[in-house]
């Protein structure tokens, strides 16, 4: 049995801005930055009220273990959230982390697909980001509710992961944005689409081995639906409300399609979306 | 290093100080060692609640945040059954005993017969437990947990049940209700030590929907919220009983932990702090220590039950 490695890390806020409707980005300064991996968690405490005592646990889009930073997106859609946007340059606080089981590489040969809804955006750009660092071909899906919740500098940046040395790789990636009521960059009314349907129109062009998803439980169930239908491998990473974010506290179960249940926080949050019951 | 000598007795556990930990809050154990050396710090821990065969525990929701620092949780004792259990953490759980903290194993059922087959395949499987506590205060199962500790009869017949099954001390984790005379009760049927209290039953209703924010209509609540109601429990068990009393309840500070100690508990286990700060242990032992030190006294045992009113 192998012991937790899970700790208690000090973060530095570096930056903390509104980068969307409702969407937030912090850059902190933490000691877990080299040691956490795409999709893996941590749980924040966010100081300025005794009278709520849990952490807030939040994926990541980008650790950089060389500068010693983890770059968070956070949607405001509670008390603590709201108090965490409202922590300045400077400011100091404690994180648990890396918590859970991130992405796994495809098993198989081919491309992969990334299908993000709303909040679900920043592990699918850590996925990215890993796939690009081992050179795997990919496209991206990301819906929102409406156009001004997409985070459009980071949806942008997604083209241009790992192409930075000019080398040759994966030159027709193509990122998708899709708003439920049909808003558009240009203001006119476009199409309504889910995130699904993003994915529907990018699986009748291409082909793919490896499906990666997060957002909306029931989004990424559609979308573990679809996969399976063409036979392709899916990853998800759930989301719960949690407790502890380590495994002791046996809070944030998720049912199992073999029986029983597994533990959001400590076997996953990344799961194969066949073994879960959507 | 305290001058002060913290080694308690609780009920025939010999621990190296007083600080123990929540059952279903600690999972067990190996998952805090990130944190800090489990084996070296506390003076026991009390492993999640087992059954004979495995739980599959309650659907989601299991947790709410309450405004008023407090949670709700409605696990159900989701367990692998002692012989997982063993398989599984019987290697790290030995480690803990060479390393001087005691490990408390829980017993949970939902007849008598069913703690009965639990504590008999401990005592075949778990040669590393330090003691039992028999947990007949769950609130959040159909069947078993606290309508088994619901009257003096029921828990006294929980308890004798158990008591001729393991030489080992034997605790018994109470609900948060008549626990003078459920404590009394206990302690004539055999109670070795009492661990009170557990969560209280609550409710929390979505309004918009007008369902529970939980899998089922109650569930328990814990939290620094409950930490006065839980002293004033310990302080009125210790006034019925002889046996020695393990406070749980809200404790999250040094202070919180000599309250337990000054209304009566021998010994003091941590529950909620430890999701919310998993580091904790250490520093409530430090804080504790500092303040046995600040009452003048040689012994933290002079201190038990040491309220003045």
């Amino acid at each position: 049995m192998d012991l937790s490695t899970t700790s208690l890390h000090d973060f530095t806020v570096v930056t903390n801005e509104c980068v969307a409707d409702g969407i937030w980005r912090m850059r902190l300064s933490s000691t877990v930055a080299p040691l956490i991996e795409p999709g893996q968690f941590v749980n924040i405490a966010v100081p300025g009220d005794g009278s709520h005592i849990l952490r807030i646990p939040l994926s990541f889009k980008r650790a950089d273990a060389e500068a010693g930073t983890l770059e968070l997106l956070y949607a405001t859609v509670g008390e603590g959230t709201r108090r965490l946007s409202a922590m300045r340059e400077g400011d100091k606080s404690t994180l648990v982390g890396p918590c859970g089981n991130g992405w796994r590489l495809p098993q198989e040969p081919g491309r992969a697909l990334l299908v993000a809804g709303g909040i679900g955006l920043p592990p699918i750009l850590a996925a990215a980001r890993m796939l690009a660092s081992e050179r795997v071909g990919f496209d991206v899906v990301i819906g929102a509710r409406t156009y001004a919740m997409h985070v459009l500098p980071d949806a942008e940046e997604v083209l241009g992961y790992g192409q930075a040395d000019g080398a040759e790789y994966d030159p027709d990636r193509r990122v998708i944005l899709t708003t439920d009521d049909g808003t558009t960059a240009s203001g006119e009314l476009g199409r309504k689409a889910y995130a699904t349907d993003g994915m529907s129109d990018l699986m009748a062009e291409r082909a793919y081995s490896q499906v990666y998803t997060c957002g909306p439980t029931i989004m990424m169930a559609s979308v573990a639906h679809m996969a399976a239908e063409h036979g392709i491998a899916c990853q998800a990473s759930l989301e719960r409300m949690m407790g502890c974010g380590f495994g002791a506290c046996s809070c944030c179960n998720v049912e199992l399609v073999r029986g029983g249940y597994a533990l959001c926080c400590q076997d996953g949050p990344v799961f194969d979306a066949t073994e879960v019951v959507w | 290093m305290s001058t002060v000598s913290m080694a308690v007795d609780l009920g025939g556990i010999k621990m190296r100080n007083p600080l123990n930990t929540a059952s279903g809050t600690f999972g067990n154990g190996w998952q805090f060692e990130g944190f800090y050396d489990v084996g070296a710090t506390l003076g026991a821990i009390t492993c999640k609640g087992l059954a004979a065969e495995p739980w599959a525990g309650n659907p989601a929701p299991r947790l709410a945040e309450l405004r008023g620092a407090a949670i709700m949780n409605s696990v159900g004792l989701q367990n692998p059954g002692v012989r997982g259990f063993v398989e599984t953490y019987g290697e790290y759980l030995q480690g803990l005993r060479d390393k001087g903290c005691q490990v408390i194993c829980q017993v949970a059922g939902h007849s008598v017969e069913e703690y009965v087959r639990a504590t008999e395949l401990y005592e075949e499987l778990a040669p590393f437990a330090s003691g039992f506590e028999i947990n007949i205060s769950c609130p959040n199962i159909a069947k078993g947990g606290a309508a088994m500790g619901a009257t003096p009869e029921g828990a006294a017949e929980v308890m004798r049940a158990v008591r001729d099954r393991t030489e080992r001390p034997i605790l018994v984790k109470m609900a948060p209700h008549d626990v003078a005379e459920i404590g009394r009760a206990l302690e004539s049927a055999g109670a070795d030590a009492l661990s009170l209290i557990n969560t209280i039953p609550g409710m929390t209703i979505d309004v918009h929907t007008r369902k529970s924010r939980l899998s089922r209509p109650t569930a328990g609540v814990s939290g620094p919220a409950i930490h006065a109601i839980a002293v004033r429990m310990v302080w009125e068990c210790a006034q019925a009983v002889a046996i020695p009393l393990c406070g749980i309840g809200g404790v999250a500070t040094g202070e919180d932990a000599a309250e337990m100690i000054l209304a009566g508990a021998t010994a003091v286990s941590i529950g909620t702090a430890n999701m919310v700060d998993p580091s904790c242990a250490p520093r409530i032992l430090a804080e504790l220590e500092d303040w046995a030190e600040s009452q003048g006294v040689n012994d933290i045992n002079e201190l038990i039950g040491a309220f003045e009113c």
